[in-house]
């Protein structure tokens, strides 16, 4: 029940090989050689450790010392050590796992990664707006304190038309439980946008492609909807989380990974805001007929965001899809709801001293 | 009168691993430190360097990474405590409202630490690492390293930067000429005003073609790192040469960017060894030692206690 191989052997002491004998004994696993100074060795398979490298099995043995190597290039020899090691239960779980294959190890990543997926797609949403609520309204404000004095700095802020404005926005209900703060701003943009401390601001640009108040009655139910909902507050708290995510799974991987993980956070927050859109588009339309203001304003006014033209970016990169299915959906719900419409004489004259 | 012209002795450095078994590697420690939260990490290392280690060979005898997961898992607790305490330090600063000093406090640690990471990480890594079973070991003095150190920062702040290339090459001519492997001496010679001019020239060649040239830069860096070196026992020696070539570069570096990417990072694996083999492929070992002469001369291990070893803070080789 013995075999026996050639091997090299290295004493821990001097880089100097020295040819040996193998002999290796099926039953009960030692490995006997004798070494240069005539000294026999005795190794027994289960205290070493063993690394393939090339076609040759190299074996290393602690001693007091340091470690000393042998090295069989032998085939079969390598293979009935490996049977005896199988036999008798040496080989550990972790190099059963590396030695499984690598389809195994193929099946076992795409695996990882589709969980990885689906926690970042259900999970992560979830931890972010949760960790929303748990965020101070008063950092809200800070942060649009920062916000205004960064981007408004060279804007021309209309002071009077902004009064007007205030007036106009104080006619209406707007659902909001923080004190909303409106700014007007001379600069032919056609937009406007929500702060989280409540400040709404509207650029004339915008005002002056209107036709009727109850265009501007729309446009300001959705901005104080955004408010009303934290959606900046939740957009910072999901992009923070599902950054943290990324970088913690594939931070340690590599640069150009981490670099397509932070791209496809940053589409998928894209996405988040199209959610948010959809959410203040239905909030901003119950305004309307709260004020009892035609919603038809609210998809006169769609249709001239569309025709300001994002039309060549597709739905998927934009983050503010004035699109077919938004004007769409806004259509369905004027037809769907039940509303009264009271013509507003005070409303009319403001947004006519807006239009000047 | 034989043995009076040293002999030319033949070297061959290779790497031969494959990608395949590195990817079983890869997956099966990110499967444990997922499952784990995090916590396998430093055995995850302990695996990575084993194999990487242990599949570079010399002369057909592979070097080998003794360090393990239980020591760099020591070493991880240490950096995770160190964290903590800067992080405390920290607020504590900002609960004063002196945030200056506390980013001041902040920062000047974390410099401070760097030439003990640096010294700890060599000190660690070098006791582990053996070739045949004869074992390196990493000889500099911590304070002295750690003056240098400072003394190499100053003068790099006072001269806006410039002085920069030189604190690279200081280091690397430090910590390279302090390791031993047996009774054999690594030796680095470079010079800072070199390394400048060669990076200068890389840097504005490579703007003016529009970043072809950049290849041929990074060709210029590895060769400077590589020829400066050499290996040095009584009185022979080994000298490093290396053998890549501009286009060489360009290869590498354009399919594994290609592997990577179109692998979705999967190809991660066959990325590193290939990048392995690339370097050990080209350098040419040159001289007159005999390798089989090599004696053991570093303390094991075992013995070596000391709060001075250790991997913390996860410092890259210098090489």
């Amino acid at each position: 029940m013995n075999q026996e191989a050639a091997g090299i052997y290295f004493d821990g002491k001097s880089a100097t090989p020295q040819a040996v004998t193998i002999v290796l004994n099926k039953l009960n696993g030692v490995l006997q050689f004798q070494t240069e100074t005539a000294t026999v060795e005795r190794w027994l398979l289960g205290e070493l450790s063993f690394e393939n490298v090339g076609t040759t099995l190299q074996l290393q043995k602690q001693q007091p010392d340091g470690i000393a190597i042998l090295k069989i290039s032998d085939g079969s020899f390598a293979e009935a050590i490996l049977k005896f090691r199988k036999a008798n239960k040496q080989v550990g779980w972790y190099e059963k796992m590396l030695a499984s294959g690598m389809k195994f190890h193929l099946v076992l990543a795409l695996v990882i990664l589709g969980l990885i997926g689906l926690t970042y797609v259900y999970a992560i949403p979830w931890v972010g707006e949760k960790s929303a609520a748990l965020v101070p309204e008063s950092f809200d404000d800070s942060m649009s304190g920062t916000f205004i004095s960064d981007n408004l700095l060279f804007s021309d802020i209309a002071s009077d038309k902004s009064k007007v404005l205030n007036a106009f926005a104080k006619e209406l209900q707007l659902n909001n439980k923080k004190k909303l703060k409106f700014i007007f701003v001379e600069e032919d943009i056609v937009n406007a946008f929500a702060l989280p401390d409540g400040t709404i601001v509207v650029y004339s640009g915008i005002v002056n492609k209107m036709q009727n108040y109850d265009e501007l009655v729309a446009l300001l139910g959705h901005e104080a909807a955004h408010v009303n909902h934290r959606h900046s507050m939740k957009m910072l708290c999901r992009n923070l989380s599902g950054y943290l995510f990324i970088s913690a799974i594939l931070g340690d991987a590599n640069g150009i990974m981490a670099t397509i993980g932070d791209n496809v956070n940053s589409f998928q927050s894209l996405s988040f805001s199209r959610e948010f859109e959809q959410e203040a588009d239905r909030e901003g339309f119950a305004i309307v007929i709260k004020n009892k203001v035609d919603p038809n304003g609210m998809l006169n006014l769609f249709k001239r965001l569309q025709n300001e033209g994002d039309a060549i970016v597709p739905e998927f990169l934009s983050s503010h899809p004035v699109t077919t299915q938004r004007i769409a959906t806004t259509r369905q719900l004027v037809k769907s709801t039940s509303h009264q419409v009271e013509a507003n004489s005070k409303l009319q004259e403001l947004f006519q001293q807006l239009k000047k | 009168m034989e043995e009076i012209l040293p002999t030319k002795m033949h070297y061959k450095l290779d790497f031969k691993g494959k990608g395949e078994t590195f990817f079983g590697i890869v997956i099966v420690n990110w499967l444990l430190t997922i499952v784990t939260l995090g916590i396998y990490y430093p055995w995850a290392k302990a695996k990575t360097l084993q194999f990487l280690f242990g599949q570079t060979t010399l002369n057909d005898d592979p070097f080998s990474f003794l360090g393990t997961g239980k020591e760099m898992f020591k070493g991880f607790i240490k950096v995770i405590a160190l964290f903590a305490t800067l992080i405390a330090v920290f607020g504590l600063f900002l609960y004063m409202e002196l945030p200056a000093v506390g980013f001041i406090v902040f920062y000047l640690t974390l410099i401070a630490i760097m030439p003990m990471a640096i010294h700890g990480s060599y000190k660690y890594r070098m006791s582990r690492t053996s070739w045949r079973g004869v074992r390196f070991g990493y000889r500099g003095d911590r304070t002295e390293f750690v003056k240098l150190f400072f003394k190499w920062i100053f003068f790099t702040i006072i001269s806006f930067g410039i002085y920069g290339s030189w604190f690279t090459i200081n280091l690397r001519n430090y910590v390279l000429s302090n390791i031993r492997f047996g009774d054999a001496e690594l030796n680095y010679q470079g010079d800072g005003g070199d390394y400048l001019v060669m990076n200068l020239k890389g840097y504005f060649l490579s703007v003016l073609t529009l970043g072809i040239y950049s290849f041929w830069w990074q060709k210029d860096i590895f060769e400077y790192y590589i020829d400066n070196l050499s290996l040095h026992k009584e009185d022979k020696q080994i000298s490093f040469t290396s053998t890549a070539t501009g286009s060489d570069f360009i290869g590498l570096i354009v399919v594994n960017f290609i592997m990577i990417v179109f692998t979705l990072g999967l190809g991660y694996a066959w990325v590193v060894t290939r990048t392995m083999k690339f370097i050990f492929d080209h350098i040419e070992l040159e001289g007159n030692i005999d390798l089989d002469t090599l004696q053991q001369t570093e303390a094991n291990f075992t013995d070596a206690t000391g709060d001075d070893v250790s991997d913390f803070l996860d410092v890259d080789f210098i090489v």
